[in-house]
């Protein structure tokens, strides 16, 4: 897609990879936050991880079998939290166990039986490596993830809000938090591969955070929020291919960086010394 | 027929050895000021969430503007308005008092629709029934408890509900807020819409006719009309007629 404008194959599709996880991690990553459900990441993140272990343990596709296992993990997280009473966070933390047991259970299984299984890839992100089907299916997402905002922005404000009185007026709170799940499960799925399972955090939660320190409305939020995380990924990809630096790390300690400064530049929490 | 029918209704949470709510019939027709009071645990939460199919009721029926509760649930709450008890919102809430009272309204807009001329018209209205104009475009989270209390009536109001309930709404409001408000009930009552609100202090009931409803151990031990004046007084005697102040 930036062919025209980028030379480099390897540069122009390490930069559309992370302008669409960008885009989609960070959309998702306002909603979430708000929620208190930020654990969905790492939850997540590790059911792609164990889904990738079961399709290469089955000698299958291993980025279809992450993202089907994902979707299987976002199809329990609602119900689970339901029927056991508890709290979705906790629920989280529960299937993040089971998945991360499933991951390793399998690698060390594989390595036993003399196949080796390099995890890396899943664990840090390769963003250099790139299939264009990856690019594809990443562009997809991150429509699906603005088209799902767009439809459902006043369940999703009303959810985010408060879930008990969004219930209470009648919005369709299991519906549209079940339909986020699975949204969330498929974005992390298949950003995987290029920001890895351990920093597919920082573009969940980081720019979300940002957005929150100088934001005082929904939209704004949804504005700001993307557009930090895309363009500290932009900066991020050109300063690791110019001066040969890995690409994701750099991503996430930028905008670690500036998280720090927004928050020590927040207006928001600026007190006021007026005596009138 | 009346707006509310209650059957014979059981409720009780998982896990809890005993139902919540037993044998309990309740019938609210329109117009009707009911106001509910009883020592804690008595069900009275309860019994106001088992009306608009928050809390599953596992035997009897329950009827809330014709629609049966169990199979309608999410039909009958956008029918019917709810202030919760308790609800904290924190200072960096994304939301101004006006895009919350909105959120009442969501529900009879469906999914997907956006809010129309009239939605804002009906928002314009609650905010000025409630008199908090002045709060429609600050941060509800930067509000004192008593205001965004008064945020959440609105949300409710805003809803053009068939059925108001109101789960202690007055706990944070000074007299006068309370005067107010039960002011802006009354009016509601005076429309054909039937108040169920559950209390503790009652200073300030209008000078309507008041159904008092007492709750105790998930049953009903009262239900009479009464004065204003009056209720305080039922309350404290029918507790201590049944062991429990």
């Amino acid at each position: 897609m930036l062919e025209p404008l980028i030379q480099n194959n390897v540069v122009c599709h390490a930069l559309e990879a992370m302008i669409f996880a960008s885009i989609a991690c960070s959309i998702l990553g306002v909603i979430i936050s708000r929620m208190n459900l930020s654990s969905i990441g790492f939850t997540m993140s590790h059911a792609a991880f164990a889904g990738a272990a079961i399709g290469m343990f089955l000698e299958r596709n291993a980025q279809v079998a992450a993202v089907v296992f994902s979707m299987a993990v976002a199809a329990l997280i609602g119900p689970v939290s339901d029927k056991a009473k508890m709290a979705a966070d906790a629920t989280l933390g529960v299937l993040f166990a089971m998945s991360m047991a499933v991951a390793i259970f399998l690698i060390s299984y594989m390595e036993y039986m003399g196949k080796g299984l390099s995890a890396s890839a899943l664990l840090f992100g390769d963003v250099i490596s790139l299939y264009r089907e990856e690019i594809y299916a990443l562009a997809a997402v991150c429509c699906l993830t603005i088209v799902f905002v767009l439809a459902f922005y006043k369940e999703v404000s009303a959810i985010m809000f408060n879930m008990k009185i969004a219930e209470a007026a009648g919005v369709r709170v299991k519906l549209v938090y079940y339909m986020l799940l699975f949204i969330v499960a498929l974005s992390v799925a298949l950003s995987l591969n290029i920001v890895g399972g351990l920093l597919i955090f920082v573009l969940l939660v980081t720019p979300a955070s940002i957005a929150n320190q100088f934001c005082f409305n929904l939209k704004s939020m949804f504005i700001a929020a993307p557009l930090v995380a895309l363009s500290v990924s932009a900066i991020g990809v050109w300063a690791g291919f110019e001066f040969t630096l890995p690409i994701v790390p750099l991503v996430a300690l930028l905008l670690t960086g500036v998280f720090a400064l927004s928050v020590m530049l927040s207006f928001k929490r600026r007190i006021s010394k007026k005596r009138y | 027929m009346s707006v509310i029918d209650l059957l014979g209704i059981y409720t009780a949470y998982e896990g809890g050895d005993k139902p919540v709510i037993k044998d309990l019939s309740l019938s609210v027709d329109r117009g009707e000021y009911v106001v509910i009071g009883g020592p804690n645990s008595a069900g009275k939460t309860t019994l106001l969430e088992s009306i608009n199919g928050l809390v599953k009721i596992t035997h009897g029926s329950a009827t809330v503007c014709g629609l049966d509760v169990a199979r309608f649930a999410d039909t009958v709450r956008t029918r019917v308005g709810y202030v919760i008890q308790n609800f904290y919102f924190d200072p960096f809430t994304p939301f101004t008092v006006e895009q919350v009272v909105m959120m009442g309204r969501f529900g009879r807009l469906g999914l997907m629709n956006r809010p129309a001329r009239a939605d804002y018209d009906a928002v314009q209205r609650a905010i000025a029934l409630v008199g908090i104009e002045d709060l429609a475009h600050k941060s509800i989270g930067t509000l004192s408890g008593g205001q965004q209390q008064k945020a959440m009536i609105a949300h409710n109001i805003a809803k053009e509900p068939e059925v108001m309930m109101l789960d202690e709404p007055f706990s944070n409001l000074d007299f006068h807020a309370r005067e107010y408000l039960q002011g802006v009930l009354k009016e509601l009552v005076r429309t054909g819409i039937p108040i169920l609100m559950v209390a503790h202090a009652f200073d300030g009931l209008p000078d309507i006719r008041i159904r008092l409803v007492v709750m105790n151990g998930g049953k009903i031990t009262y239900d009479r009309d009464c004065t204003a004046g009056e209720v305080d007084g039922i309350i404290r005697k029918e507790c201590k007629v049944n062991g429990k102040c």
